[in-house]
């Protein structure tokens, strides 16, 4: 994967316009292992399927920058705007 | 063998129809209580069975357990330590790969278990077809279809659980392997914790540490604290070797396994046309039609709860008033009569009158809402105003609950995820004006300047709310969470569950609720019988009189109003002999005596229920915060209001 980066771009959910799908790299909350909130809802992502690797279908956003709405493995999940953003996904080049 | 006690735990993911199988297994024979000690639910129940007594523990619906929530870390405890003889994993055959990614830990976790695929008409809906055999022998263990809803497979079900106690494990049930690294670091870990005792399975209790479990941690660190830091270097080689964290390599690795088991369990044929499921989705959820179904589907909501309210209120009133004279004869009119009656039988009234009519039928359609499937939706489109004040989509549901009367609006803040969340929830809740305080509002200002004040008052409580929760929500420590929902498919609401669910929550409304009102306007009564209340008025006359310019016997109807808001206005009517509001207060009093009734105190059943969840302390915090702000908000009004009306 990493030697077709030049192809590839890696940017938050957010940017993602409804029905574009991109693949999960990373989720940037708090500092990584132990302690803190961050810590929890990294984990609680990954629990509902964003591991690196997944493909996430953005559906549709509530306006005025409201929530996201995903589907990741078959399941339809809310993201609040404030977490979609923290996770990074990098789709085809358009 | 002599026929025993047995014991079935049902797990599985939120909104996978395990409290539908939960019903049908026990029926009536079921309470629900909570977990020693936590805000958690625990639902339970007993069937007969072939002899058998069962006891069924309906445990929470999580989707993981680690320790992310209190649920996650009861469920997985009362697994390991518990020990129930099997577990019921209740999997939603729509979604596969994620349930079985619960399914998976479970496994971990070496319990004998039992997998119920339910949904199966719905995951068929969706196009997607399961043979059970495959799943079967790729888990290890016995799954059995189910439509929980029509009742279908409950029974097959039943039969294999008990048979699978009564026989064994069928099968070796399938190891959960990593990739080789993670492996071998499990391995490392599960030689150190060699003879070390532990509630869980060693190779669990390893993998778990592997992952930073911050539960298991603690344990270790007790018996050899030199244990987390070598698992935490061991986790550190994984995290340099795959540049992610061990804890993301290791639930990768257990979805990429799950996912496997799934794609080769099932086939996905996508329907041509999109079930009517999903277009009710699209439209309910859609920036343009969403807002407006919403604002409709809530305002006939609160219209059929209030028409109805106020007219079996009106009813169960009167026919109850009808019981005076009984107990005047029974006790006599003198003050052992005035106690029991304006104490203890007034108490109860008040409580019946009000519970009754509003909330029961606020339960009704509320549980509709949720079971359908319409409250996460709401919740989504809600998400965005409800981050204004610190929280999220999901607070929008105790604070509508609010609306009808706060006491389950504050039991239910604990849907919320974390401590400080619910706290703020309640706090926020409590200040929405409940049915008694829409009384106050429509029966003086409404009545008596015009129902545009009244709709004024409403947003300026809409305002005040937004204001405090923000400030509040800066002051209180710890971060804001986001949003993280499942939507699940729509589904036609189970009236049993929902009737099931009213029933239970107006029992624990009258439990929480009731002793307080009982003997808080016992109390009362004692004071105005013993002539205390005048005085009491006299010395609350500095603040409603000089500071609030309102009549002093305000002073009295302000103290009824702790037991119930709208006596506030009922007394009034009373003391000042006349309900016509018109001839006795101005405009003005009538708007600073509502204003301070909307905020100055959750009355006594909101308290009682603020205790149980919080504890006397907060409890206490917002009450005296609550008296202290619309005393200071009532003086200030007067003194702008008296200069523009």
């Amino acid at each position: 994967m990493q030697g077709r980066s030049s192809d590839r771009l890696e940017m938050p959910l957010t940017t993602l316009r409804n029905g574009e799908t991109g693949t999960v790299t990373s989720i940037r909350v708090g500092g990584g292992r132990g302690f803190g909130r961050g810590w929890g809802f990294e984990k609680r992502l990954m629990d509902l399927g964003l591991t690196p690797g997944t493909k996430v279908t953005v559906v549709r956003s509530a306006p005025f920058h409201g929530p996201l709405e995903i589907l990741v493995r078959g399941s339809r999940l809310a993201l609040g705007r404030g977490m979609a953003e923290k996770i990074l996904v990098e789709i085809e080049k358009r | 063998m002599t026929k025993q006690k047995l014991v079935i735990a049902l797990a599985g993911n939120a909104n996978v129809g395990k409290s539908v199988i939960f019903n049908h297994l026990t029926g009536l024979h079921q309470h629900i209580g909570n977990w020693p000690g936590k805000t958690v639910e625990r639902a339970e129940g007993t069937l007969h069975f072939k002899g058998y007594t069962i006891d069924v523990v309906d445990l929470p619906g999580i989707y993981s357990l680690s320790t992310y929530s209190l649920e996650e870390v009861i469920s997985r405890k009362y697994i390991a330590i518990e020990k129930p003889n099997i577990v019921i994993n209740v999997v939603d055959a729509s979604v596969l790969e994620r349930n079985l990614f619960f399914t998976l830990q479970i496994i971990e976790l070496e319990t004998p278990m039992i997998i119920a695929l339910n949904q199966m008409d719905i995951a068929k809906k969706k196009g997607i077809e399961i043979d059970p055999e495959t799943l079967e022998r790729l888990l290890g263990a016995p799954v059995i279809p189910t439509v929980a809803t029509k009742g279908v497979g409950i029974f097959q079900l039943l039969e294999k659980a008990v048979d699978m106690i009564e026989k064994g494990r069928p099968s070796t049930p399938a190891k959960v392997k990593y990739g080789e690294e993670v492996e071998e670091k499990i391995s490392q870990v599960a030689k150190m914790l060699k003879g070390i005792q532990f509630w869980y399975p060693p190779r669990y209790a390893a993998i778990k540490l592997l992952e930073g479990d911050e539960e298991i941690e603690r344990e270790a660190s007790r018996i050899d604290p030199h244990l987390v830091s070598a698992t935490k270097k061991l986790a550190d080689e994984i995290e340099n070797l795959h540049g992610h964290s061990c804890s993301t390599v290791i639930t990768s690795e257990r979805y990429e396994l799950a996912g496997c088991v799934a794609r080769e369990a099932q086939k996905i044929v996508p329907p041509s046309k999109p079930p009517i499921e999903d277009r009710l989705h699209t439209l309910t959820t859609h920036r343009i039609t969403g807002y407006p179904i919403m604002v409709f589907s809530l305002l006939f909501m609160f219209y059929f709860i209030f028409a109805f309210g106020g007219y079996a209120s009106e009813l169960l009133n009167n026919s109850l008033y009808r019981l005076q004279p009984v107990f005047a004869d029974l006790f006599g009119t003198a003050l052992i009569g005035e106690l029991v009656w304006g104490g203890v039988i007034e108490g109860i009234i008040a409580g019946v009158t009000i519970a009754l009519p509003y909330i029961v039928p606020f339960y009704i359609l509320l549980y509709i809402l949720e079971d359908s499937g319409y409250l996460s939706r709401i919740a989504f489109l809600m998400d965005n105003v409800m981050h204004k004040i610190g929280l999220h989509g999901k607070a929008f549901i105790p604070m509508m609950l609010g609306y009808g009367c706060n006491v389950p609006a504050c039991l239910g803040c604990r849907i919320m995820e974390t401590e400080r969340e619910r706290f703020l929830a309640a706090f926020v809740t409590t200040l929405v004006p409940c049915a008694a305080r829409t009384v106050i509002i429509l029966g003086l200002v409404g009545q008596f300047l015009g129902v545009q004040w009244a709709f004024v008052l409403y947003i300026f409580n809409l305002l005040i709310i937004f204001a405090l929760g923000r400030i509040a929500s800066r002051a209180l420590p710890g971060e804001s969470t986001a949003l993280i929902m499942e939507m699940s498919s729509y589904k036609i609401p189970q009236l049993k569950t929902v009737f099931k669910e009213t029933g239970f929550r107006v029992a624990e409304f009258i439990k929480v609720a009731f002793p307080l009102i009982v003997i808080g306007s016992l109390a009362i009564k004692l004071a105005e019988v013993l002539g205390l209340l005048e005085q009491v008025a006299a010395a609350l006359s500095p603040i409603t009189v000089v500071w609030l310019g309102l009549p002093v016997i305000t002073g009295i109807t302000l103290i009824f109003g702790v037991l119930r808001k709208e006596l506030t206005l009922i007394m009034l009517a009373t003391l000042l002999g006349t309900a016509n509001f018109a001839q006795v207060l101005t405009p003005v009093q009538m708007i600073v005596f509502t204003l301070v009734t909307m905020f100055y105190i959750p009355c006594i059943a909101t308290m009682a229920a603020l205790v149980r969840e919080f504890g006397w302390k907060k409890a206490f915090a917002i009450t005296i915060f609550e008296i202290a702000f619309a005393i200071t908000l009532g003086g200030i009004a007067l003194r702008l209001l008296s200069n523009v009306m």
